[in-house]
């Protein structure tokens, strides 16, 4: 069982100036993250994804995520 | 744990080699995954050449040679030039977009249709398939 208010607040933490959005998608270990920054403009899908995952690797390792979708958009693009 | 020395030295070998290669579950004429299927796919649409591995007979070992390698654990894995792209779903977004096709040096195909997971979302939100730890 995640904390998502914590793991929301590790992903503001990892990606400065990003809005994030955090969405239970089941049983509470099964999460999908919505991730818009400015900063993504310069940086590669996949180094978008690996910020993300990267920022809550510690709850994947201790269970208390399972899955995480991630989305994200470059802030202030649309 | 640290992945197996041979088997790390086989894949940068098999990247190294093939321009365009995916690290699929199942082949691509039997797909064992619904996100490997779908790349396949993606790649059949742009109708580039590419070797693909199966990895699941070395699942474990493959993970964690992809996460020296890469820093990704999940699969599928799309290679081009000798760097991860990424897995289903930026994939499908590059073939929206244009920038699979830039990056293939091929014409963008004329059927790029968004898959339904992607029609939903306003502004080409860019998913990936959940990652999974067992």
């Amino acid at each position: 069982m995640a904390d998502l208010d914590e793991i929301k607040r590790m992903i503001e933490a990892a990606v400065p100036g990003a809005e994030v959005e955090l969405l239970d998608e089941g049983g509470g270990d099964h999460l999908r993250a919505i991730v818009a920054a400015p900063q993504f403009d310069s940086m590669k899908r996949i180094d978008q994804h690996r910020a993300i995952r990267n920022a809550v690797r510690e709850r994947f390792e201790d269970g208390s995520i399972h899955a995480l979708s991630i989305e994200t958009t470059v802030l202030g693009s649309d | 744990m640290p992945a197996d020395p041979q088997l790390k030295e086989q894949v940068e070998r098999a990247i190294a080699d093939n321009p365009v290669l995916l690290f699929m579950k199942g082949t691509p004429d039997m797909p064992r995954c619904g996100f490997s299927m779908r790349v396949v796919g993606v790649l059949e649409q742009v109708g580039v050449e590419y070797g693909a591995i199966d990895v699941l007979p070395a699942l474990q070992p493959l993970r964690e040679v992809t996460t020296e390698l890469s820093d990704w654990q999940t699969f599928p894995q799309l290679y081009v030039n000798g760097e991860l792209v990424g897995g289903c779903d930026i994939v499908e977004e590059m073939l929206e977009s244009g920038e699979l096709a830039e990056l293939l040096g091929v014409e963008q195909p004329a059927d790029t249709a968004a898959p339904e997971a992607h029609r939903i979302l306003p502004g080409g939100s860019q998913q990936s398939p959940p990652m999974q730890v067992e």
